[in-house]
């Protein structure tokens, strides 16, 4: 297999692992049930070698106790009344003895060795089992051994039986053969049952883990599955909902806690379905009203807009009282006709009744049109405007109506709080947006004012003279206008430092805006100056409108 | 002569206050309150202009435009206080050339009754051919071989407009500016609507017209002459 195959089957086995909840569960509980199965396991081998190991000794040291004691009565009892003793005769007999006391004959062996380094009258022949290997018994063995202490020693070796290698035990013990000094009689035992035995249980304890891992497995994925399978569907379902198929539910079954999940949740989906259908009925009722209001208003409106102008048209004809009434009527009449057509224009953004129509639009040619437009708002207030233009110079995909009534209210906006000082529109593009932003050097926000600065009805300072209408809806109508295009409005303020007002619009239809390409506040502002500025800092400058 | 205006609008005082507007402005309105008494008084005054009202009692604006429309090619100018798109479209289709929405001020109605009424611009030539018609300027009168073909004074100004400039692409705005007498940008729709009455009267398979040719992207332009 490539690396790239391993790589991509490391990837699946990561992305499993991350998104099954149940596979992640029997896993943990497996991985830990093997080692808590290994360590029982292992705990129960090592014991139980222990003990049969210990037990064989015992019994291996027992045997050889007797075996010495059996020779060394043998030896006494055989001296005749003169004193001697014919020790190879009773050696002879010694050996059948000793062979009787093993416990398994065929399988224990035995050395009857003379302890080296005594000078004795008589000198008995050493002698032992045949085929035996003598050199399992050890030296170190036969000097623990010989030092006569009564007791007797064992040591655990290695026996070579054929090609085999079997376990086998020592033990040696000492006998005083009158005349002829000390010997040291070895038990040789073969303890291959022992292992054979221990090899059995270890095979079964290592079967049984397995078997018991295997099912602790199985059972938890049973159990997971139980009850992670409910949870999937609460799950899906709660999605379902999330995505607006507000009469999706969940099965209900039998009384357990599944169960009470699943009717606690459909209750809450039943209690938000109500009030969803209940708010949209009432935002259904509120919007109709409003639009309903405002369209009841506009035959009214047009006969009192009508009469009013009638009478504006012939105003010089009345006493100046009545002349200047006329006045008031006309441009009150006009505010109000602009409110309702704002008031119109919320309440069908309310209803989302509103659709884009967007046509190629070159946007600073549409700025350079509403600067014309405001110029003699702007220049009764001493207000001078500026366009800096590095980018927007192409047809972009915009409803023209919209854009440009962005742009006039936040120029009106601008020019009123500029207190006199210049407002500079900036335009700029990158590849997937462009941005537009009015920036002034008036009086500011701070930072409650700016927070409310989107709401309706909305207004920085009311005791501020107003020469734009300003109905309150302005921004709230931009931001919508903004997001209809899949853009934003955002904004900066300093109280003092005057504010920049942001639109940012992607460049194609139907995408949406990550990054402005302008900043906020614009950072290569020309310099703040209330004299006229004959050359503006920047390469760039598409117009200083003067006219 | 002064225009006789037929004023038709369920609210009485609108009505009246549009009459005197009217006829401060040297016209001769008369009024009628509901659909049924419109399509009477249409007889009766034979009006050279109608403004109407969508919102009737009785027989609604749209089907007193459309019953309008069924013999006659007076200039009828709706008066809408739905800025609502479809009722717009629904008003223009049925065959009113021209719309002004509520709240309206008295110059701005005037100046599109003025634009409705007055005679087609005097043209430079007395027969225009488009297409595989012959258009009569003097005569107002289009014809196709024999047949003669009865258009609106409102799409007869349109088919003319493209006439006289057959080499020329319109855009909406354009014609908007030429036929409706807009200077400023107002809604396209209504170059669409009456492009489509107009190609339904005139072209002999409207699915691939010949006369009023669609050019993408920017607007219309005459078909060539044959």
């Amino acid at each position: 297999m490539n690396p790239y195959a391993w790589r991509s089957l490391l990837q699946r086995t990561r992305h499993l692992w991350r998104s099954s909840l149940q596979l992640r569960t029997v896993a943990i509980t497996v991985f830990f049930s093997t080692i808590a199965v290994t360590i029982i396991s292992g705990y129960m081998s090592i014991s139980i070698a222990t003990n049969l190991y210990e037990a064989r000794k015992a019994q291996a040291i027992a045997e050889a106790r007797q075996a010495t004691s059996s020779a060394q009565e043998l030896f006494d009892s055989s001296v005749a009344t003169n004193g001697t003793i014919d020790v190879e005769a009773v050696s002879q007999t010694a050996r059948t003895t000793i062979r009787s006391v093993a416990s398994s004959p065929g399988e224990t062996q035995f050395a009857i060795l003379r302890t080296p380094g005594q000078s004795t009258a008589v000198v008995m022949t050493q002698s032992s089992t045949a085929g035996i290997d003598e050199s399992v018994i050890s030296g170190a063995l036969r000097e623990q051994v010989s030092t006569d202490d009564g007791r007797l020693y064992s040591q655990a070796v290695s026996l070579q039986n054929g090609a085999d290698v079997d376990p086998g035990l020592v033990v040696g013990g000492v006998f005083e053969v009158p005349t002829a000094g000390q010997y040291e009689l070895y038990l040789i035992y073969n303890v291959r049952d022992v292992q054979q035995t221990l090899d059995f249980v270890q095979q079964t304890l290592i079967l049984g883990s397995l078997l018991l891992v295997g099912t602790i497995g199985l059972v938890t994925f049973l159990v997971t599955r139980l009850a992670i399978g409910p949870v999937r569907v609460a799950a899906e379902t709660a999605e379902k909902l999330a995505a607006g198929e507000l009469d999706r539910r969940i099965p209900e079954k039998g009384e357990d806690v599944i169960a009470t999940l699943a009717r606690s949740f459909n209750h809450m989906a039943d209690s938000m379905q109500r009030q969803i259908t209940q708010l949209a009925a009432l935002s259904r009722v509120q919007q109709r009203f409003v639009s309903d209001v405002s369209h009841e208003l506009r035959t009214p409106l047009t006969t009192i807009r009508l009469a009013g102008d009638v009478l504006y048209e012939q105003r010089e004809q009345f006493s100046p009282t009545a002349a200047r009434t006329t006045e008031l009527l006309h441009t009150q009449v006009d505010r109000f006709e602009v409110m309702l057509a704002d008031l119109l224009e919320m309440s069908r953004y309310d209803a989302g009744a509103v659709e884009l129509d967007t046509e190629p639009t070159n946007l600073v040619r549409l700025i350079e049109q509403s600067i014309e437009a405001i110029h003699p708002l702007a220049e009764q207030r001493g207000c001078e405007l500026r366009l800096v233009a590095p980018g927007g110079h192409f047809e972009a995909d915009v409803e023209a109506r919209r854009i440009r009534r962005i742009v006039q209210n936040l120029l009106g906006n601008a020019v009123d709080h500029s207190e006199g000082l210049p407002v500079v529109v900036y335009v700029d593009s990158d590849s997937d947006a462009v941005a537009i932003a009015v920036r002034d050097y008036g009086v500011g926000m701070d930072a409650a004012q700016l927070e409310r600065v989107f709401d309706r009805f909305w207004r920085a300072d009311p005791s501020r003279q107003r020469s734009t209408g300003g109905t309150g809806l302005g921004l709230a109508i931009a931001t919508e206008d903004a997001q209809l295009h899949g853009g934003l409005i955002d904004v900066w303020s300093v109280p003092g430092e005057g504010s920049c007002f942001r639109v940012t619009l992607p460049r194609r239809r139907g995408s949406s805006v990550a990054h402005s390409p302008i900043d906020l506040p614009p950072i290569d502002l020309p310099p703040i100056d209330p004299q006229p500025i004959d050359v503006l800092p920047l390469d760039h400058v598409a117009g200083e409108r003067d006219a | 002569m002064t225009a006789r205006i037929l004023v038709v609008d369920d609210d009485a005082a609108i009505a009246e206050m549009i009459g005197i507007v009217l006829q401060g402005e040297g016209f001769e309105p008369h009024i009628s309150y509901d659909g049924a008494a419109a399509l009477e008084a249409f007889d009766t005054v034979k009006p050279d202009l109608v403004l109407l009202d969508l919102m009737l009692p009785g027989i609604d604006g749209i089907a007193v435009c459309a019953r309008i429309r069924e013999t006659s090619g007076t200039p009828i100018i709706m008066l809408t206080a739905k800025g609502d798109s479809t009722d717009v479209v629904r008003g223009l289709e049925s065959g009113a050339d021209d719309y002004v929405v509520k709240p309206f001020n008295p110059k701005e109605l005037v100046a599109r009754i003025r634009t409705r009424l007055r005679p087609a611009t005097p043209s430079s030539s007395e027969r225009l051919t488009i297409g595989d018609l012959v258009i009569d300027v003097t005569g107002h009168e289009v014809t196709r071989g024999e047949t003669s073909i009865s258009l609106t004074p409102l799409e007869f100004d349109l088919l003319l407009a493209l006439a006289e400039k057959p080499s020329q692409v319109f855009t909406r705005e354009m014609l908007l500016e030429t036929v409706w007498g807009y200077q400023y940008k107002a809604d396209t729709r209504l170059v669409n609507v009456h492009v489509q009455r107009l190609r339904a009267k005139v072209e002999l398979d409207a699915e691939t017209p010949r006369i009023v040719m669609t050019v993408r992207g920017v607007g219309y332009r005459a078909g060539a002459a044959r």
